[in-house]
């Protein structure tokens, strides 16, 4: 059976510093796209010098908008996507073509898991592992929605994506923060660049600053990852509250804040047995995906309707 | 021919404070043979988990290779073996503290015996007890096994011999002869490859010594699940050299 036709591609803009790494690690793909947003650093440069085809596209807010009309331009059977910030590791060419020949045959998509970086740190605790991302998909099997991180949807439905376990697949290595401060930065410029409702009569601050308490409790794991696990749980805490005067901010007329009787609502918005679960869920990853293996394994036992 | 003297090639799965001590041990030795700027030291990260940081490998002057599945042990010595080609390569457990003077002593015997297809070095438990000497080989299902483990190393002879096969962990191998065999064969999981390596090169006509001037430090099996994967590579390595090898004693 001929191997299937794999397309890499990165997006970029001003993506120089972390681009080689990127490209580097797609060596191997059939074909290579880099679709740059108007970079003024050598980041096309460096696409071109890695036998890239470079596309390039108006400067927008957010880049998943403009996926789904280069996932479009692709020539494979299957995509592979990666932010010009990561990295594949060196056995990512027999782990992803491994992949596709044992589950592409029945899934559209596969969810890669990802390790995130905070400098030299791996973050593991407060679910930032696996942080699944669907990165590898049959061209045309999926769909980017048009706002900051939401995950794409798979237009197959569901039950076509895979979530590749650890060590079963690859992982994306995302080198994302430099520090504290870089993560500051960039969440405030995420945030101020996202898309909110318009509708001044559905705006809830204490929504907001429940999101906040969630961020609080469930981010920070300092077991796991020392004090820059609390540091990150404050920051992600913090961009929840600024998120919320954002919107308020943007809405004509401004509905009234509340500020003060919204503190306590929120407090009651989020319920202590969610937020022990939800922690529970993200420290035992592994018995997660034990226990969904073996509902996979009984699915496959019982005799099937119709 | 390539202009890179050696590559050492240290696999880890984590064990990060060890594998710097290792890395430091071994810049020692490279620098006491007048080696170091010839040298490329490679780490191959083998589904480390958290993976091992790239900056303080590249702070040791190592490269480094990531793998997210786990391989085997020949595998990734293979893989690095392959991207940074050398004159000779080195095979080192991230267990191995080197002496000062070990990789002067394995260069000079490749040097001094152009048969000297692979060299050795003999190595020492924390205790003092002899880890490595030379490996020998017995009768039945005894098969490989290293000559006068945990002897007092102090009282036991530094007579530099001729053997059969030497430990992986700590091996000096020509790079002609490696390009020869094609690196080690990767059926095995996870031990005797090297074991099989040697007795393929002697098969080929090249010579395996065990250098016995200095004793390096070797913890020996510290990799978790190590013992698990032990068993298949026995069964493996016997059932191709059982009946093939020369017994010693």
């Amino acid at each position: 059976m001929p191997s299937a036709k794999i397309t890499g591609i990165v997006h970029t803009r001003d993506s120089a510093a972390t681009l080689e790494a990127a490209l580097a690690s797609l060596a191997w793909v059939d074909e290579l796209m880099v679709v740059d947003m108007e970079s003024s650093d050598h980041s096309v440069e460096i696409a071109r010098r890695h036998g890239a085809v470079v596309h390039q596209v108006e400067l927008v807010p957010r880049i998943d908008g403009v996926r789904n009309r280069f996932v479009a331009k692709a020539s494979g059977d299957w995509v592979l996507v990666l932010d010009s910030d990561e990295y594949l590791s060196d056995d990512a060419p027999e782990l992803v073509r491994g992949l596709i020949a044992k589950q592409g045959q029945s899934f559209d998509a596969f969810a890669l898991p990802r390790y995130n970086y905070l400098g030299e740190q791996v973050m593991l605790g407060g679910g930032r592992h696996p942080d699944y991302q669907i990165r590898l998909f049959k061209r045309g099997a999926v769909l980017w929605p048009d706002a900051h991180h939401t995950p794409p949807v798979v237009t197959t439905g569901p039950g076509r994506l895979w979530e590749a376990p650890p060590g079963q697949g690859p992982h994306i290595h995302h080198r994302n923060y430099r520090d504290i401060r870089e993560l500051i930065s960039r969440q405030l410029d995420y945030a101020l660049t996202d898309l909110y409702p318009g509708d001044p009569a559905s705006f809830d601050f204490a929504a907001y600053l429940a999101r906040a308490q969630q961020q609080m409790a469930m981010r920070s794991e300092p077991e796991t990852d020392g004090d820059l696990s609390q540091a990150m749980a404050l920051v992600m805490a913090w961009d929840a509250v600024m998120r919320g005067l954002i919107h308020w901010d943007s809405l004509e007329p401004r509905p009234p804040l509340n500020m003060l009787e919204a503190f306590p609502r929120a407090a009651g918005q989020v319920p202590r047995w969610e937020i022990r679960l939800r922690r529970f869920l993200g420290r035992h990853l592994a018995l997660r995906h034990l226990l969904k293996a073996v509902q996979r394994r009984l699915a496959a036992l019982l005799p099937k309707r119709g | 021919m390539t202009s890179n003297l050696l590559t050492v090639i240290i696999p880890s799965r984590g064990m990060l404070p060890l594998l710097e001590q290792c890395l430091a041990a071994l810049g020692r030795s490279l620098e006491a043979a007048g080696a170091r700027e010839q040298s490329t030291v490679a780490v191959v990260d083998n589904a480390s988990r958290p993976p091992l940081p790239p900056q303080r490998i590249a702070a040791a002057g190592a490269e480094l290779i990531r793998l997210d599945a786990h391989h085997s042990f020949a595998r990734a010595n293979n893989l690095a073996a392959l991207r940074w080609p050398a004159e000779h390569y080195m095979l080192l457990n991230n267990d191995v503290l080197l002496q000062p003077e070990t990789i002067a002593e394995m260069l000079a015997l490749l040097r001094r015996i152009p048969q000297a297809g692979v060299c050795g070095a003999r190595m020492v438990f924390p205790d003092g007890s002899l880890q490595h000497a030379g490996v020998v080989f017995g009768p039945g299902e005894q098969g490989p096994y290293h000559l006068l483990r945990t002897k007092p190393s102090h009282l036991m002879p530094r007579l530099e011999r001729e053997f059969q096969a030497v430990t992986g962990a700590c091996m000096l191998i020509r790079g002609e002869l490696w390009r020869e065999l094609g690196g080690l064969d990767e059926d095995y999981p996870f031990g005797l490859e090297d074991i099989d390596f040697c007795l393929r090169a002697r098969q080929g006509g090249w010579r395996v010594f065990c250098c016995q001037g200095s004793e390096s430090l070797h913890f020996e099996s510290l990799t978790p699940g190590r013992s698990q994967l032990d068993r298949p590579s026995r069964k493996l390595f016997m059932s191709r050299w059982q009946g093939r090898y020369t017994l010693d004693g």
